[in-house]
């Protein structure tokens, strides 16, 4: 039995796919010698390959037929058709265009199955609406498809289970003689498939269209002859001297079919080759001929051979690490020049980029170490040789190794920038709370290094585009850590002309800035920049820098990475806002990030879990990609309890002032909620996370208990959860305090001045602890905003209401008649078309007179409500201004 | 010895017509005081409304309350509720208590007890028994010191228009029926044994005298400023009722007009028609072109309106009562200062 026919199972199949590649393993290494075997191969696999696409579909369209799932079949179906039209070719060579009987069955199985199908009604009604499309439009295909195979049916339905020896045979037959005489092959098979032309054409009457169809693939399949021929004819010349190129080639063919083969195997991993034994030394094949003078020439063409091999799914990596060493003790054996040298050295690290197959996995801890140690070297190399130009522009037919100035293709920039971001994907494999993250984050210094050192190669070549790219690459190194020297130079400890972070940033932005021309750069480096200032309490430079770039309105349409740094950069600009006491700026950067509750995705720190739907698996990992590593994570909860602290310093006064004001704004959302919620609660216990805190602190501050709202926000417990993640935590803590007390200040005297007749500003100066001046500051700018309508009294020392505000009983009185006003508005109205109607049926004249009086009175009443409304306004706008 | 509660004083009490089958309340301290508990047990939380059963006699236009029982709180089966109740009556028999059924109870909260539950469970204890009447406990107010109790019936009309079951703006012309004709109120006595006469008087001479100054207590703004919250938010809804009506009536009009117009060009054509001799285009039903819009229900407006009129009636009262706490405490100051300045100047 063929194993086409009877192996329905996977198993089967797959295990002799498998079987196939084990056996063809040892092709893979770099076998120079015997080329035999190979070529058996090639003829062998293309129709394996089409047979065994043949007979996966065909697997499928029976499972497909087991659950009824017309649509999954009809899409397989027409894969059949076209991998059968693919096959064709193949089918007519080797089986001299008789169509295959398993291909045969599957077509009369097919129609049995539609046909039955199509008569169970009832079925077909309780079938989902894209089934029975797909049915409908299979039956059609299939009707129109099988026409093609009539004959063949009639015939296979006469006899359906006979067998298939003479395939067997024939498949014996043709392993054996294509490697027995490669050569004789090519004319038989053309009249073979010349044979198999005729009696299709000449089949019958009506079928013209169809024979349309077979010439159209009598051409393909004669071009892919052709191509047949090529490799048969090429087979002939390998015997020949210079085989190794044409080798080479063939090879590359090969693998691009094998390549192909497996995605249709659909097989979506990458095949690790583990095979430990083949590097032993003594296996190794050798480099050059014994007695070969070895030159440059020589050496570079052994080069670009291996490097031939690079990328493809055959290569065995490592063993191609080892080669290029191998060669590259050769070349320094033999002295050939720091230019080839170089050569090498790169094409090592590019080696051992390779080595990881996949682009979103880190690579292995020991490779990368191997290239930290490689990468230095080669810039040393590199920079010992002033005169050494490599760059991505030189072609290689004009590298120059053997004399100065050399001349190299390749890009050490592209290097140093794979190199960090295999840095950072190792940094994201790592847990960050285990020591190994610590281990692998001391790898940080060499890479700087190495970063370093490129730039002053690149500063040496002048190229200003590269210069900006290595630039950005350290500001992205430097940008999130704080530099104590900073501080120091500020307060003087250390001389004035101590070169700084800041002044590094700053140099470096500035070449960005001024010789960029993309813009993502620029952009980068200004959020790199701000927040380097930030970070640094430059607020007014940063604040500066942001207003300057009117980032904020291009943002969002910039890619997603740079998105992330924004997010990062307001963050950052949020807490060095708050930490100068500018808390409505504070508030005003992080409102975004707050209010979408979705502050850890917004800094890729980490990834949401979804409710509605699931991510797919590509989504996921492009997600991962973009995650910051751990080290350069902003602390969440210090970003939330700045945010609330700032939004309670903000709406509780904004909320006491204008407790009766129908239209009054939430300022923020979020810390709404959060006293909403705590307010919902019956039975409210002391605070304990940072959140209950801040609330509590709220509410202790509504009524302008400071000391209280105080306790909350600055204790041991705060203390440690956030307050003591800022540098200078003891000026936060103080500055804090007073805000909190002028705060606390401002709402008690907007809560509880109708009660007071006259407030001396020294008992207030003692209740919230206020230097004098201070309260006195305070109330003044309240009395000027017309928040707080008093006057100060100088002799006395003390504030004198005036009590114009209308008490909380006469506002909701106001408000009531607001609300009257507009019903009796609306009920005018409808009286209005009463009246209308009246009119037009009575025509009397004495409503009008009734009619216009109210209409009088409404509109008084409309006046008086328009005068509060502006004086509303003018409130409003006081405030703003 | 029976005396007026007063919530009957201030009211708006108008005078029972005739036809009523009962024209006064009389309850005795022990249902009262049973209500009384249940209520401030259950309902004085704003949510939820603690209601019961009324058991008594009717005496010749008189309905005597002589016992009640609550309701379990509401979990939705009817069938449990009825059997609880009959059940309730026949062991309330067994201990020698009138068992019938003559009305029911409800806590409330100011005005807002006028709700379309309430009209609706008031009609059906109306249509099956005839005399009953709905009590009306307000918690907020005797929280306050002022005892308040009402008894309500629904008016006639009210149960026409109820059992007709159309709330048309026409209809309810039609029938007279107005916020202020949904309810009558009956007056209540309260009628307590001899017996707990003189326990009562017994006990007020124990009072001490100074805690009836307690009666003096002004709170003003809080109540009023409660009032005045509910009251914005039922104008609220009133006004986007009379939205609502005005919208539709521009409908109306609207439809009317394109009608009319509709209606001239059909005369003009048969007119042309008839000119050059041919038979007139064919009568259409006019209805089928221009449906008619349904008209928006005026039950709940007019329940509003009820409500927001519970609300000002009682901020009248409230105001007026405080007026008058205000001159006399003004006086009683007066008093005070005068006996102090003299004693000063002794």
């Amino acid at each position: 039995m063929s194993r086409f026919f009877a192996t329905g199972t996977d198993s089967e199949s797959e295990s002799s796919s498998e079987e196939e590649q084990v056996q063809r393993q040892p092709a893979a290494a770099f076998t120079f010698s015997d080329d035999e075997e190979e070529t058996k191969r090639v003829v062998r696999s293309t129709k394996e390959k089409r047979y065994e696409e043949l007979t996966n579909l065909i697997k499928q369209i029976r499972n497909h037929k087991k659950i009824k799932d017309m649509s999954s079949m009809l899409s397989s179906f027409e894969d059949l058709t076209r991998a059968y039209q693919k096959a064709l070719p193949v089918i007519a060579k080797e089986e001299s265009g008789v169509t295959p009987r398993f291909y045969v069955r599957i077509l009369a199985e097919l129609d049995d199955f539609i046909n039955e199908v199509w008569e169970d009604k009832d079925g077909r009604k309780n079938m989902n609406k894209n089934n029975s499309k797909s049915l409908g439009s299979m039956r059609q295909k299939l009707r129109k498809y099988i026409k093609d195979f009539e004959k063949e049916l009639t015939t296979f339905r006469e006899a359906p289970d006979g067998d298939d020896e003479d395939e067997a045979e024939e498949e014996d037959v043709d392993s054996d003689d294509s490697d027995a005489k490669p050569v004789k092959k090519t004319v038989p098979k053309l009249e073979q498939e010349k044979a198999a032309k005729k009696p299709t054409a000449g089949d019958d009457g009506d079928e013209s269209d169809d024979s349309m169809d077979w010439g159209s693939d009598s051409d393909t399949s004669s071009s892919e002859d052709e191509e047949d021929i090529y490799t048969n004819i090429r087979d002939r010349f390998l015997k020949k001297p210079e085989k190794e190129e044409e080798e080479t080639k063939r090879e590359k063919k090969e693998r691009r079919d094998r390549v192909k083969k497996r995605e249709e195997e659909d097989d979506g991993g990458v095949w690790e080759t583990v095979r430990g034994g083949v590097a032993i030394p003594s296996e190794k094949p050798k480099m050059f001929a014994k007695d070969a003078e070895i030159d440059v020439n020589l050496v570079v063409r052994k080069l670009s051979e291996i490097m031939a091999a690079r990328g493809k799914k055959r290569t065995d990596r490592r063993e191609q690490i080892e080669l290029l060493h191998e060669l590259q003790n050769i070349s320094e054996l033999h002295n050939l020049g720091p230019a080839i040298n170089f050569k090498i050295r790169l094409a090592i690290i590019a080696a051992i980029f390779d080595y990881t197959p996949k682009v979103s996995d880190a690579m292995k801890p020991e490779y990368w170490t191997k290239l930290l140690d490689r990468i230095p070297d080669a810039m040393d190399v590199l920079l010992a040789n002033p005169d050494m130009q490599v760059a991505e522009e030189i072609l290689e037919e004009h590298e120059q190794f053997d004399q100065e100035p050399y001349q190299i293709r390749g890009c050490v920039l592209t290097v140093v920038e794979r190199l960090d971001e295999e840095f950072v994907k190792l940094l994201k494999e790592c847990d960050p709370h285990s020591n190994e993250y610590v281990q692998r984050l001391k790898d940080e210094i060499k890479v700087t290094q190495i970063i370093d050192k490129v730039q002053t190669y690149i500063e040496h070549q002048n190229k200003p585009a590269e210069i900006c790219r290595i630039y950005l690459r350290k500001i992205e190194h430097l940008y999130y850590k704080l530099d104590g020297t900073v501080l120091e130079k500020r307060e003087g400890r250390m001389p004035a002309d101590t070169v700084t972070s800041v002044d590094v940033m700053e140099r470096l932005c500035k070449y960005v800035y001024a010789k960029d021309n993309t813009d993502r750069l620029r952009t980068r480096a200004i959020l790199c920049h701000i927040y380097h200032h930030a970070l640094h309490d430059n607020w007014f430079e940063a604040r500066d820098l942001v207003l300057m770039s009117h980032l904020q309105e291009t943002i969002q349409h910039s890619d997603p990475s740079t998105q992330i740094l924004y997010n990062r950069t307001m963050a950052h600009l949020g807490l060095c806002a708050f930490r100068h006491a500018n808390i409505k700026d504070s508030h005003s950067c992080l409102v975004d990030l707050m209010m979408t509750g979705k502050v850890k995705e917004l800094l890729a720190q980490g990834l949401l879990p979804q409710r509605q739907h699931e991510r797919s698996k590509e989504q996921e990992k492009i997600e991962k990609q973009r995650q910051m590593p751990f080290h350069m994570h902003i602390n969440q909860e210090l970003l939330e309890c700045v945010y609330l602290v700032s939004a309670m310093l903000i709406e509780i006064p904004y909320m006491a002032a204008h407790e009766f004001d129908a239209r009054r704004r939430m300022i923020s959302k979020t810390f709404y909620q959060q006293l909403r919620s705590s307010e919902r609660q019956s039975l409210l216990g002391p605070p304990e996370s940072m959140r209950e805190h801040v609330v509590a602190a709220s509410k202790a501050m509504r009524n302008g208990n400071w000391n209280a709202c105080f306790t909350f926000i600055i204790n041991d417990k705060m203390n440690a959860k956030v307050w003591d993640l800022f540098s200078q935590a003891d000026k936060v803590r103080t500055m804090l305090k007073r805000l909190i007390q002028e705060e606390s200040l401002r709402t008690y005297l907007f809560t509880y001045s109708n009660v007071y007749d006259s407030i001396s500003m020294e008992k207030l100066s003692q209740m919230f602890e206020l230097d004098k001046p201070v309260v006195h500051s305070v109330i003044s700018k309240m009395i000027i905003n017309e928040e707080l309508m008093a006057s100060l009294d100088d002799p006395t020392q003390s504030v004198v209401m005036h009590r114009s505000e209308p008490s909380r009983l006469q506002s909701i009185a106001l408000q009531l008649v607001d609300k009257v006003n507009n019903l009796v508005d609306s009920n005018e109205r409808i009286f209005e078309m009463k009246q209308g109607n009246f009119f037009v049926r009575g025509g009397g004249g004495g409503g009008q007179g009734n009619f216009r009086e109210r209409q009088n009175y409404n509109r008084q009443g409309q006046d008086w409500g328009r005068q509060r409304r502006d004086r509303e306004n003018r409130d409003r706008e006081n405030r703003a201004y | 010895m029976s005396s007026k509660v007063s919530g009957i004083r201030g009211g708006r009490s108008r005078v029972v017509p005739d036809d009523c089958p009962i024209n006064v309340v009389q309850i005795s301290g022990l249902p009262m005081m049973k209500m009384i508990k249940h209520c401030h047990e259950e309902g004085s939380g704003s949510v939820d409304v603690a209601q019961g059963a009324l058991l008594g006699l009717v005496v010749e236009k008189r309905l005597e309350i002589t016992n009640c029982f609550p309701f379990p709180k509401q979990d939705d089966s009817v069938d449990e509720d009825e059997a609880y109740q009959i059940a309730m009556m026949k062991k309330l028999r067994r201990v020698n208590v009138d068992h019938l059924h003559v009305g029911w109870y409800q806590s409330a909260d100011v005005g807002n007890f006028i709700s379309l539950p309430l009209l609706e469970s008031q009609y059906h204890y109306q249509n099956s028994i005839e005399e009953s009447v709905v009590l009306i406990y307000d918690t907020q107010k005797t929280a306050r010191g002022f005892l308040s109790l009402k008894a309500y019936r629904l008016t006639p009309q009210a149960v026409v228009m109820y059992k007709e079951e159309g709330f048309t703006p026409d209809a309810l012309r039609n029938l007279k029926v107005g916020y202020e004709s949904l309810f009558i109120e009956v007056p209540v006595v309260m009628k307590n044994s001899s017996l707990s006469n003189i326990l009562l008087n017994q006990l007020s001479d124990m009072v001490p005298e100074e805690d009836g100054l307690g009666f003096l207590d002004l709170g003003t703004s809080s109540v009023l400023e409660g009032h005045m919250r509910c009251m914005m938010e039922r104008v609220d809804e009133l006004n986007q009722e009379a939205i609502k009506f005005n919208r539709y009536q521009q409908q109306v009009l609207r439809q009317q007009q394109d009608k009319y117009r509709y209606m001239q060009k059909r005369a003009q054509e048969n007119a042309a028609r008839q000119a050059k001799d041919e038979p007139p285009l064919p009568d259409e039903d006019i209805n089928k072109l221009f449906r008619p819009l349904p008209t928006p229900q005026r039950l709940n407006p007019m329940i509003v309106a009820g409500q927001v009129n519970a609300y000002s009636s009682h901020v009248a009262q409230f105001c007026s009562q405080a007026m008058a706490k205000l001159f006399v405490t003004q006086t009683l100051q007066k008093a005070k200062e005068d006996t102090g300045s003299a004693k000063s100047l002794q």
